[in-house]
């Protein structure tokens, strides 16, 4: 590849896409076109002077002309709903088509194999529907992918399994509020499952060769990080770069408990903001003064934040629990990928991206009225 | 009078430069609200769907996509365009004699806003600038506060403003790095570094800054400033939450108070108590300070009334945040290291 070519990233102001735009900006080797849905999101990306272009992809009029020049695509867009991840990517591949793209990266997850499984997993499982829309899109997404492999558009797809790294929300951020919030722990047998932990740099590693390799068209690939860890050990780990006390062990039967509880008032409390929330906003501007709203708002956060910091029963029974190694063996074998981040070099890393974004320090009170970051 | 109303019967005729989210959502809901002012307004933008757009919603007969046909024609604009473009339309406006109000940044370069307040007081119009945060009654009582030496002598200052930027922008323009590389220094460093110098009044002198820009617009940015034995930082961010509050320790009190909580203003004194001043206000939220501006504005065009915020006041800021750019050196930022060799032609195999 040289510094002409252009590769477009959908999904850029995304954690993996954004990644994918600084990767290519900052080797020098091609041109990346960062792929945005909304100028909104574009405040991280922008920090590097890359061609940021529009591109919904549910709109077929912004994919055309982002295609223009393109010799290859690397698929990161998506959201939780179905109709996104599969007309959306629908639209990605026709408009490659139609571009005469050289070769198309589709990423996908390592949750298409549903997650009712065991023990090592390669390729040649068969990928499962389980309900969850967003996996169960994943799946006709990469059918699509497929389809149009067979029509002469050069597809590869990978299947990351926990990706993780600076500006992850999910693995890094979500999880260093609850492991602050002290009340996340060591979850016993619910979290000896296998966490499967992949640096984001290593994801950029294997797309650059998914992207290149005469030997990655029409093939899906695992991507999986160097070491294989329990979840529990994940929790240990980070919660010790993060230098906080040692966790504290949660028996199963209490952490079912209030799994049931936490469950049940995030269904309860999703209902009421929908049914109750605009108006009760109106009416609190009618009969509080400024001081009492803003203690209501900030009541309300805490309770959202501590729903938040406890594990949902879906991710006891079907994550955190989960004896899986999604083995990358195939694509180190055929594409010659060698992830190079362990755990504890990538955990340290994100620790010190967390640092330089004041989420990991400062006193209580500040981290308390953090919120999202 | 209330700081709302106006007076004399004349309506100006007036431009609003520029029809992106800040004009939807400060000035045209603020314009519309005075008795005439719709009728004679002209909407000005270079997307002229846009400003058709904004025109049908809010009742304005008149649109122009560019400013230059209707210079000599109005009594007054209003520029909330990119920031860059500050300085060259109001120097167009004020060299046809019409007074300005400039959205913040008055200018990216202190060169510029000196000579457009130059130019305003050549040509006999006024140049005020929107720097809503002084509008706010929390940030008048600090400077009155302070003033009046209620903390004694200053030991430091603490800004923050930080959020996932979601601001609904129109243009994008913050992210045309081939119009200005500069972001969220820029865009919220104004408010931040302009209520510190008015606070003290005068300006303090460039410690450090640091941001984290590859040639593009910072998403964070950390200042560091120094007045006397006072010292001031700044920490500004449009990726992640930060505290959001300001905290001014003197030698005889702490205020420590909500960037955005006007109506209030808490004193922690050094035994401990805490003494609330509540603030007398009208506004609801921060989009209803632009009726205030606003009233101010149309009274300074007809009556000749002083700018609630005159462009020369901002002048110190815009030394100090040109200044911070100067000197600007990029964060250590580790998790960078080698991101560059892993899409590389030499890795592939």
């Amino acid at each position: 590849m040289i510094a002409s070519e252009i590769v477009l990233v959908t999904g850029a102001a995304g954690f993996v896409g954004g990644r994918i735009v600084e990767a290519l900006f900052l080797s020098g080797a091609a041109t990346p076109r960062a792929g945005i849905r909304t100028w909104s999101s574009a405040a991280r990306i922008a920090r590097f002077p890359v061609d940021l272009v529009l591109c919904d992809i549910m709109k077929p009029e912004q994919i055309e002309p982002a295609m223009d020049g393109v010799s290859t695509v690397v698929h990161c867009a998506y959201s939780d709903a179905r109709d996104v991840i599969v007309q959306g990517t629908k639209n990605v591949l026709e408009a490659a088509q139609r571009a005469g793209v050289e070769r198309v990266v589709f990423i996908s997850t390592a949750e298409v194999y549903g997650h009712d499984v065991a023990g090592i997993v390669d390729e040649t499982f068969p990928c499962r529907y389980t309900g969850w829309e967003y996996a169960d899109s994943k799946i006709d997404a990469e059918r699509l992918c497929w389809e149009f492999c067979a029509k002469g558009l050069p597809v590869t797809v990978l299947r990351p399994s926990i990706v993780y790294g600076p500006f992850c929300q999910t693995w890094i951020a979500g999880f260093a509020r609850r492991l602050r919030s002290g009340q996340w722990g060591i979850f016993q047998q619910y979290g000896d499952g296998i966490c499967n932990l992949v640096y984001v740099d290593d994801l950029v590693s294997a797309t650059f060769l998914a992207a290149h390799h005469n030997a990655a068209a029409g093939e899906a690939f695992n991507v999986n990080g160097p070491d294989i860890i329990t979840w529990n050990e994940f929790f240990r780990r980070f919660n010790t770069a993060l230098g906080l006390p040692a966790l504290r062990e949660i028996s199963p039967a209490r952490l079912r408990l209030k799994a049931s509880v936490m469950d049940l008032a995030r269904l309860s409390a999703g209902r009421v903001r929908q049914v109750v929330g605009p108006a009760a906003a109106k009416t609190a501007r009618l009969f509080l003064d400024a001081d009492r709203r803003q203690g209501v708002k900030k009541t309300l956060k805490r309770a959202q934040r501590h729903m938040k910091a406890t594990a949902s029963m879906r991710d006891i029974e079907r994550l955190y629990s989960r004896r899986a190694i999604y083995t990358a063996s195939k694509a180190q074998d055929k594409l010659g990928y060698q992830p190079r981040f362990d755990a504890d070099r990538g955990l340290q890393l994100s620790v010190r991206w967390l640092e330089h974004h004041s989420l990991a320090r400062g006193s209580a009170a500040e981290i308390e009225e953090a919120g999202q970051p | 009078m209330s700081s709302t109303q106006q007076r004399g019967e004349y309506v100006p005729t007036i431009a609003l430069i520029g029809c992106g989210a800040f004009a939807e959502m400060y000035y045209l809901p603020a314009l519309v609200r005075f008795p005439g002012v719709a009728e004679k307004l002209i909407l000005v933008d270079s997307n002229g769907a846009r400003a058709q757009h904004l025109a049908s919603r809010f009742g304005i007969h008149r649109c122009v996509d560019d400013y230059r046909a209707i210079l000599g024609e109005v009594d007054a604009a209003i520029v909330a365009a990119p920031h860059h473009l500050h300085y060259p339309i109001s120097m167009d406006f004020l060299q046809h004699s019409a007074h300005v109000l400039c959205e913040k940044p008055l200018a990216e370069k202190a060169s510029e806003a000196r000579e457009m307040v130059a130019e305003a007081e050549r040509a006999g119009v006024t140049l005020s600038a929107n720097y809503a945060q002084r509008l706010f009654p929390s940030s008048v009582k600090v400077k009155e506060l302070l003033a009046g030496g209620a903390l004694g002598k200053l030991a430091s200052i603490h800004y923050s403003w930080g959020s996932l930027y979601t601001w609904p922008t129109a243009s994008g323009f913050y992210f045309n790095a081939r119009l200005s590389p500069r972001g969220v220094l820029l865009d919220r460093g104004p408010h931040a570094v302009d209520l510190i110098c008015w606070w003290l009044g005068d300006k303090p002198a460039v410690v450090s800054c640091q941001h984290d820009s590859f040639g593009g617009a910072e998403a964070v940015a950390q200042v560091e400033l120094s007045h006397g034995d006072c010292a001031i930082t700044i920490a500004l961010s449009w990726l992640n939450e930060l505290p959001n509050e300001y905290v001014i320790r003197g030698e005889r009190g702490e205020i420590r108070n909500g960037i955005e909580d006007w109506w209030r203003i808490p004193i922690a004194l050094p035994s401990g108590k805490v003494h609330k001043i509540k603030l007398a206000h009208d506004e609801q939220d921060y989009f209803d300070f632009g009726r205030r501006l606003i009233a101010n504005f149309l009274n300074v065009i007809r009556a000749g009334d002083k700018p609630l915020i005159p462009a020369g006041d901002v002048i110190p800021s815009v030394e100090v945040i040109e200044a911070c750019y100067r000197t600007a050196t990029r964060f250590a930022m580790p998790w960078y290291e080698n991101l560059g060799t892993l899409w590389s032609p030499a890795s592939a195999r």
